[in-house]
């Protein structure tokens, strides 16, 4: 059975890239997140196997989504989205309870290898 | 662990980096004020400390641990490089060199580094910044880790992985999971840091073995190396270096002996075709033919994998011209030209110290002073050129200079006194320079200087490419410059040859100076200087009788052809008896018996298993 995968983030461009990269190696994408708040709900509702997270999304970011998904679920597996040079924020993350990380601009092989590690 | 095994990658990658290092010092020291070189300065001296360390070489770690930390404050300091501190950088890298090779060889209490050693602490202490409380210094070093408890891990993530404190953290995380992890270095606080350059070390106290330590580092992502030590923190175990596989470093020797497999394989293959051509069988043929094809292939392949671009030997050169440069008061740039241009690595070996020489010639004698420049009308600089390139079948590698060009004068009135040329001479032409130069012994140098020796470089140079089937061209204009031209195949040990006869003797002749050959007509001999030669179209061929230089009797055939050989803008026309068609042939190493005559290169067993001479063209041109 494949992995299930929730993908949060505020730009549909970047949530249908991800989504593309991971269905094509076999991954089902059960939901996709625009805000924080979102994430941690849909979180809750599917209780996926992978979230992809962004870390900056409008009202709540990707950093607390990740302290309130882990709250609730100490194991859940969380692959950070981050820009160059948001170093601080990713080991902020990190810290939270994200289990990786991937930088933007995305290489297929790149985030395949994450999610993998992530996973594994 | 036995180490010794590892010594010879050891000493070929720390040249590399020493190599690198020179490079980058002369980059900085073109231009002091910019920073961008030390990075890669520190990195590679860096490098060297930590494989010396890991190879219980003490000395060389320790040499370059005092560097690094000069570098580490050249780094962190702010103020521009002095003068005396690259002199000092520059000095470090030769000590360094030496230290190395000397205590690979197991000499190294022979050499004493001391004053070095006290010159860049010295150095180092000048530039300390004041200690601040509070801020520790952010110095990365493998050797300096706290002694503590547990086992020391080293690890270096890719140098193309992005946010690499974020991802020593995850590496760091995975660890915590394993055991206690404590002495990081540098400091946690400092990996978020953008000098941070993904290098970083810690102790773990756990029951984990080695593997499931280095595993689950390199499960965190981005992970090059890792290297797990024993408890004692002495040897280190099992460094795998993941997505470098695409190389690997083999001895040389390997090849050479591959090559000398593949040169008997080609000869075998020379007699079965010369036997299957004797046969009518249809079947038989074709299973030759096959496998003379997969032979070639095999051949091309052990050729290519030999190839090697000629910046390995080049890229030392710029830190040899500008040291003779700075001892001799001259001004010099220095350019090089087709350093991709690739060689065998046979041959680019043996042509290092012919180019230095070169080189030394052309700053010593060349490049004039700059007052002598200025007051001729040149730039105070001097220009010295290097450069390779492929001329077809050939590579061409010429060393020029723009300066005083050769004292004809002199080097006749020398030729003269030692006979060497008619008495009556008007002028030496540069095709005979070479040859006057070339006499043992002869002086170009009219005071004997520790730089460029005493003149007797020329002949070695001359026999080195004659060894390696190559040639030299020497022109030289008064008060504009002089360049030196050699000529090699670029692959040694197989080369195709025209097969030449003599009286009952074949000779093989290398095509890479057979420009043409034409038939021997008696009613376009002619006379020019004294000497016969042939009209060809509108050119004067000089001809030699290869059966005179040979010394053999009898009478000639009645038809013969000539062999138009070519070295540079020199032609001339050997004489031969008969042309028995071409072959590829494998040049064995050849030490001419005392008095042979110096017009063969090499030997070679031919096809149908008869041994014959190479003769060099240079020789006989």
């Amino acid at each position: 059975m494949s992995h299930t995968v929730l993908v949060c983030d505020d730009a549909i461009f970047m949530r249908t890239m991800i989504s593309d990269i991971l269905a094509q190696s076999g991954y089902e994408i059960v939901g996709e997140a625009e805000t924080g708040v979102q994430a941690i709900e849909r979180y809750k509702q599917l209780k996926p196997d992978l979230v992809t997270m962004d870390i900056v999304m409008p009202d709540l970011g990707g950093i607390e989504a990740v302290r309130e998904i882990v709250k609730f679920d100490p194991a859940a597996r969380i692959l950070m989205c981050s820009a160059m040079g948001q170093q601080a924020l990713v080991v902020e993350a990190i810290q939270a309870g994200a289990r990786d990380f991937v930088v933007k601009p995305f290489q297929p092989s790149r985030v395949l290898e994450a999610v993998q590690r992530v996973l594994g | 662990m036995d180490l010794s095994q590892y010594t010879e990658l050891f000493r070929a990658e720390t040249r590399d980096h020493l190599t690198t290092l020179n490079r980058l010092l002369l980059e900085w020291e073109q231009q002091p004020e910019q920073t961008e070189a030390l990075p890669g300065i520190f990195r590679a001296v860096h490098t060297v400390k930590g494989m010396a360390a890991t190879m219980g070489y003490a000395r060389v770690a320790d040499l370059a641990h005092r560097a690094e930390t000069l570098l580490d404050f050249l780094r962190t300091g702010g103020r521009t490089v002095s003068e005396q501190e690259l002199e000092l950088l520059f000095r470090t890298a030769d000590v360094l060199e030496a230290l190395v090779e000397a205590t690979v060889a197991g000499r190294e209490a022979a050499l004493d580094v001391t004053p070095v050693l006290a010159e860049l602490d010295a150095a180092a202490s000048r530039r300390e910044p004041p200690e601040q409380p509070g801020r520790a210094r952010r110095r990365i070093s493998f050797v300096s880790v706290p002694v503590g408890t547990g086992r020391k891990v080293e690890v270096v993530l890719r140098a193309d992985g992005a946010l690499k404190g974020a991802r020593a953290l995850l590496v760091l995380r995975r660890m915590e999971a394993l055991g206690t992890v404590h002495g990081v270095e540098p400091a946690p606080t400092a990996l978020g840091g953008e000098e941070f350059d993904g290098r970083f070390a810690f102790r773990i106290e756990t029951q984990a073995p080695a593997e499931r330590i280095e595993a689950d580092a390199r499960a965190a992502g981005d992970v090059e190396t890792v290297r797990v030590h024993t408890a004692g923190g002495e040897a280190a175990e099992g460094e795998r270096d993941a997505g470098r596989a695409r190389h690997i470093r083999v001895d040389l020797r390997r090849l050479d002996v591959l090559m000398n497999v593949i040169g008997e394989l080609v000869a075998a293959r020379g007699r079965l075709e010369h036997l299957i051509a004797e046969r009518r069988d249809p079947e038989l043929a074709e299973s030759v033919a096959a496998i003379s094809g997969l032979t070639r292939q095999l051949q091309s392949e052990i050729l290519q994998a030999r190839m090697t671009p000629v910046w390995q030997v080049f890229d030392r050169f710029p830190r040899v011209v500008r040291d003779l440069a700075r001892q001799l008061d001259k001004q010099v740039e220095f350019r090089v030209e087709g350093k991709e241009i690739e060689l065998d690595r046979a041959i680019l070996d043996e042509i290092g110290d012919p180019l230095i020489h070169l080189l030394r010639n052309a700053v010593d004698h060349g490049i004039e002073s700059p007052d002598q420049r200025v007051a001729a009308g040149k730039p105070a600089a001097g220009q010295i050129t290097l450069a390779a390139m492929r001329d077809r079948d050939t590579v061409v590698i010429m060393v020029s200079d723009d300066g005083r060009g050769i004292d004809r004068a002199r080097i006749l009135a020398e030729a003269k006194r030692r006979g060497l040329v008619d008495e009556h001479a008007p002028d030496i032409p540069d095709d005979q320079l070479l040859r006057v130069l070339g006499r043992s012994g002869f002086s170009t140098a009219g005071r004997v200087s520790e730089v460029s020796g005493r003149g007797v470089g020329v002949d070695v140079i001359l026999t080195r490419m004659r060894e390696l089937g190559g040639s030299v061209e020497v022109r030289s204009v008064p008060g504009e410059g002089s360049s030196f031209t050699l000529r090699l195949p670029p692959t040694l040990a197989i080369v195709r040859a025209l097969l030449a006869r003599v009286g009952a003797e074949r000779y093989a002749l290398p095509l890479t100076h057979v420009a043409e050959t034409v038939e021997l007509e008696a009613s376009r001999v002619t006379a020019f200087e004294g000497r016969e030669a042939l009209l060809l179209r509108d050119e004067v061929l000089p001809l030699v009788h290869l059966r005179d230089v040979l010394a053999i009797d009898g009478a000639p055939p009645a038809r013969r052809p000539v062999v138009v050989l070519q070295l540079g803008d020199r032609r001339t026309g050997l004489v031969i008896d008969r042309m028995e068609g071409q072959q590829e042939i494998v040049v064995k190493a050849f030490v001419p018996p005392r008095g042979t005559l110096p017009i063969f290169s090499g030997a070679t067993v031919l096809g149908d298993g008869e041994p014959v001479l190479i003769l060099d063209a240079g020789g006989l041109v």
